[in-house]
């Protein structure tokens, strides 16, 4: 392996960890300034409420960003990036995960242009990857087969950046139309449709875990934790996304927000196990330079952090826009 | 405690003392329970491999006091096994023996082992099960000899074993009738077996990921396979789950004491016809271990040796063989390859040596004109077994080797286990030389039959289509290879005609008993470890319902110690 690919995946690796980091920082909270007097007195729910979920989907955004960056680092570095295309998603994933910074950091109520087009390029880089994933497993000889689902390339991983970009283009939208009447997305009920493409995220990254998890025989019991909860939450998302949004009393979901925390929590503690994975290799951690390559992806597990942020992100918005 | 000897496990013995080597942990021990040479123990097993590891494993569950003795080291595979061919011979058993017959056995490393856990150290871990008809195959196929044990029995003793070595296959078989799913998900491919692969499907016949004793998944406190490719020279990740690494523990966790370095050389029978100990080389001298019963597991050469050594005036043609069937119906199984070269890398070393496989030609009798049948597997010969086979099979030499080897990165081939049939010409007798312990060495001596050439002409004609379907170029056939060793004490329903019955108890001394490859009476044209393995684990179910109703004879055999040592150390 060369030197270049080797500072192409350090820098990847060191630029999530930070921005993760970075990301999940709790905010110094500033006293909310008083509402200029010239602006006449509104009904309805402020726009503030909006840009926050909007900045908390751009977070969300940005974990996801964050995983895929690592994730492909090292398992495209671990494939020798055979094909120059296998760079694509470190170059989108590095610049949807600084997009998303900016807009978790951006307070403005409107849509940023070149937040929006790197959105929209993560969408369709993750389109294109599953193409090629697709293309990869299905040339082997064997074809669809369990061995080449197993080790071909994983069929569900560019999902991670289209998610990254759909719920980034979405918190793009709730902040345009934060001074409408309610927040939308293409004429959707913003917050439902946010739960509801989230909810299919959890669906499909826990199927990716399911898989990869039964290629490891489930040889650990913590090993069916993924494959449990987030389908439950994602249930519950979908439920939230269904309810009727003109009956107050079921608007605040704390069940679901409970779960969606519990979801962010087990994406961590997923690094945790999958750390202990890497140990359980030959020459443990002492042979981390094989064993990470070899072992379960430390960065996987985090795209379910991700997911629960954009659904807790939703689930806020919800509570605040009866409509939304 | 004792005296720091020297480290060298096939220079001193490494299981005494009350503590036997962890393979696990480098340097660790753990505790093993040790009996006195002058206390009867209820069972001695000679050989802790495929046969006697596993059964020593299952009787000392079981609640029996077991001494099992091997004559070949106690390995640690962390520390001991090198990346290195020529140091991993140590592991094959290279004493004396003497090859004979118009098709003399190459004696050596793919059909023995000397070491605690037998050949299992260095097997292929290719973990298959019998087609269901070989069972039969006098009565359903119509050649060689029906097996004393239904098919459906077995299956469930495969699954056993299956599961205690967390096998990895595939996730449906596509030969025989339904079987459970592997523990363990399949290995991936390596482009040579992506090589078989392509070969099968462009001749239309199924394949698929073999089925291995090797782990895809980290187990207890055994790695993970790190694809290193040094399989048959012994693995040192402890993925393989060879006997060393599993039934063993197990047994000593369960209360058996394994003597390693501890050579048997007679039997000895009372003047009740019952066997009553072995005589056992160890530590430089002779020592006699008492037993009520005695169970000979040292695979098709070994065996036969010991009870022919083991001769008295009472039993002149050796123990066990008023049929006279000792020695006899010696079986190996072809082992031809079609070789070639391909445009891309293969890399053939990587990884496990078989990782795909198709058994088209056990299953399919239409379009054969021989009996029996073959498995055939892609390889990954290692380089100076490589360079042996150019230098054997080709004449290569000097320059011109040299120059063939520089396309072994290119080189795919395609290699049979296939089924050769029993003939009593073909046998193991003894020698009048004897060994370095001062025992007759043994006489092995083998010819083909017709049917034999049949089969591999079939399988050279077939493999050969492959290869050139897949792409190979320059391919030739190696003709003269065999491996494994079956029969010379084969089991059956009829005392005239067999050597033990179907629970591997002599027919003769029934507290002698025989649990190995040997008792087979057919190979079939699988890979013979995971039946020996199966055997082995429906004898110890016997004897436990035999001790249970009181038929094990000799003094009896008490399983009074039962649930309290009956615990695994690795499941």
């Amino acid at each position: 392996m060369s030197n270049d690919t080797d500072w192409l995946v350090g820098a990847g690796l060191a630029l999530s960890a930070i921005a993760a980091t970075a990301m999940l920082q709790p905010r110094p909270r500033t006293s909310p300034s008083p509402a200029p007097a010239r602006l006449p007195p509104r009904t309805g729910p402020h726009p503030r409420a909006s840009v926050r979920a909007a900045r908390r989907l751009n977070r969300a955004a940005g974990m996801l960003a964050a995983s895929v960056l690592a994730d492909s680092s090292v398992e495209h570095y671990r494939g020798s990036f055979k094909n120059k295309a296998m760079v694509t998603p470190l170059a989108v994933s590095a610049l949807t995960l600084a997009m998303s910074a900016h807009g978790t950091a951006d307070r403005r109520p409107w849509a940023h242009r070149l937040r929006d087009g790197s959105y929209l390029l993560a969408a369709a880089t993750g389109l294109i990857g599953t193409g090629f994933h697709v293309y990869n497993v299905t040339k082997k000889v064997g074809g669809f087969s369990w061995q080449n689902l197993f080790y071909g390339a994983p069929l569900g991983a560019p999902m991670a950046i289209l998610l990254s970009g759909l719920l980034g283009f979405c918190s793009e939208r709730v902040r345009d139309t934060s001074r409408a009447r309610r927040p939308h997305v293409f004429g959707l009920p913003a917050a439902r449709t946010i739960a509801a493409v989230t909810a299919a995220g959890l669906l499909g990254t826990s199927g990716e875990a399911g898989l990869l998890h039964f290629r490891g025989a489930f040889h650990n019991p913590f090993m069916a934790v993924p494959v449990t909860l987030p389908p439950l939450g994602a249930a519950l998302l979908f439920n939230a996304a269904a309810r009727d949004p003109d009956d107050d009393a079921t608007r605040a979901h704390p069940l679901t927000r409970a779960w969606m925390w519990l979801l962010a929590a087990m994406g961590f503690i997923g690094i945790g196990f999958h750390a202990y994975g890497v140990s359980r290799n030959m020459g443990g951690w002492r042979n981390w330079s094989q064993n990470i390559l070899a072992g379960p992806p430390l960065p996987a597990p985090p795209s379910f952090t991700g997911l629960a942020l954009a659904g807790l992100a939703a689930l806020g918005l919800m509570r605040e826009h009866p409509d939304a | 405690m004792s005296v720091e000897m020297s480290d060298d496990p096939q220079a001193t013995p490494r299981a005494i003392e009350g503590r036997a080597p962890d393979v696990f942990r480098p340097g660790g021990w753990v505790p093993m329970r040790c009996h006195r040479d002058e206390d009867a123990v209820d069972f001695v097993i000679v050989g802790t491999g495929a046969g006697g590891g596993t059964l020593a494993c299952k009787l000392a569950e079981y609640g029996f006091s077991v001494v099992a003795l091997d004559a070949g080291p106690y390995f640690r595979p962390l520390e001991d096994f090198a990346s290195d061919e020529s140091e991993q011979t140590k592991l094959y058993w290279t004493d004396d023996r003497i090859s004979d017959g118009a098709n003399p056995l190459q004696l050596g490393s793919n059909n023995s082992g000397k070491a605690v856990g037998g050949s299992t150290v260095h097997f292929a871990m290719v973990s298959l099960r019998f087609r269901p008809e070989w069972f039969k195959s006098r009565t359903l196929l119509g050649y060689g000899a029906d097996w004393p044990i239904d098919w459906r029995e077995m299956w469930n003793y495969y699954t056993e074993v299956e599961q205690a070595l967390k096998i990895s296959g595939p996730i449906t078989y596509p030969w025989g009738p339904k079987r459970p799913r592997y523990p363990y998900r399949a290995h991936p491919l390596n482009a040579a077996a992506r090589v078989l692969a392509k070969g099968c499907e462009a001749l239309g016949v199924s394949w698929t990921e073999t089925p291995l004793a090797t782990l895809s998944a980290p187990r207890g406190l055994a790695h993970p396979c790190v694809y290193r490719g040094f399989c048959v020279a012994g693995c040192s990740t402890n993925a393989k789950q060879s006997a060393l690494v599993t039934w063993i523990p197990r047994a000593l966790a369960a209360g058996a004491e394994i003597r390693d370095l501890a050579m048997v050389g007679r039997i000895e029978v009372d003047d009740d016809d019952l066997v009553s100990g072995v005589h056992y080389h160890r530590g430089g001298r002779w020592h006699f271990q008492r037993a009520r019963n005695v169970v000979v597991a040292g695979y098709a050469i070994e065996t036969p040796r010991l009870l022919l050594n083991s001769a008295t005036d009472r039993h002149r043609d050796g123990l066990a063989n008023s049929s006279g069937l000792v020695g006899k119906n010696l079986m190996t199984q072809s082992n031809q390859a079609v070789w070639g070269l391909m445009d891309d890398e293969i890399r053939s070393y990587k990884g496990p040596p078989s990782l795909a496989i198709t058994e088209h030609w056990n299953y399919q009798d239409k379009g054969k004109d021989f009996f029996g049948g073959y498995a055939y597997m892609s390889q990954g010969p290692l380089p100076q077994l490589w360079a042996n086979t150019l230098a054997q099979a080709r004449g290569l030499w000097g320059a011109r080797l040299v120059e063939e080897m520089t396309n072994y990165n290119h080189v795919a081939g395609l290699k049979i286990v296939g089924e050769m049939l029993p003939q009593e010409r073909n046998r193991v007798t003894l020698a009048d030389e004897v060994d370095q312990y001062g025992l007759r060495i043994p006489r092995v001596t083998y010819s083909w039959c017709d049917n034999d050439r049949r089969l591999i002409d079939h399988s050279l004609a077939f493999m050969t289509r492959a290869l050139e379907a897949a792409g190979a170029k320059d391919i030739w056939t190696q003709d003269d290879d065999t491996c494994h060793l079956n029969g010379t004490a084969r089991m059956g329903d009829d005392p005239r005609a067999s050597v033990v019955d179907a629970d591997c108890r002599s027919w003769d001394i029934p507290n002698l008993w025989i649990c190995d490859g040997s008792v087979f009476p057919t190979v079939g044209g699988v890979n013979p470890s995971l039946t020996i393995q199966a055997i082995a684990c429906r004898t110890a179910d016997r004897i436990r319902a035999m001790a249970r109703r009181g038929e094990l004879t000799g003094q009896r055999a008490t399983g009074t110690r039962t649930a309290a040592h009956a615990t695994s150390a690795s499941s």
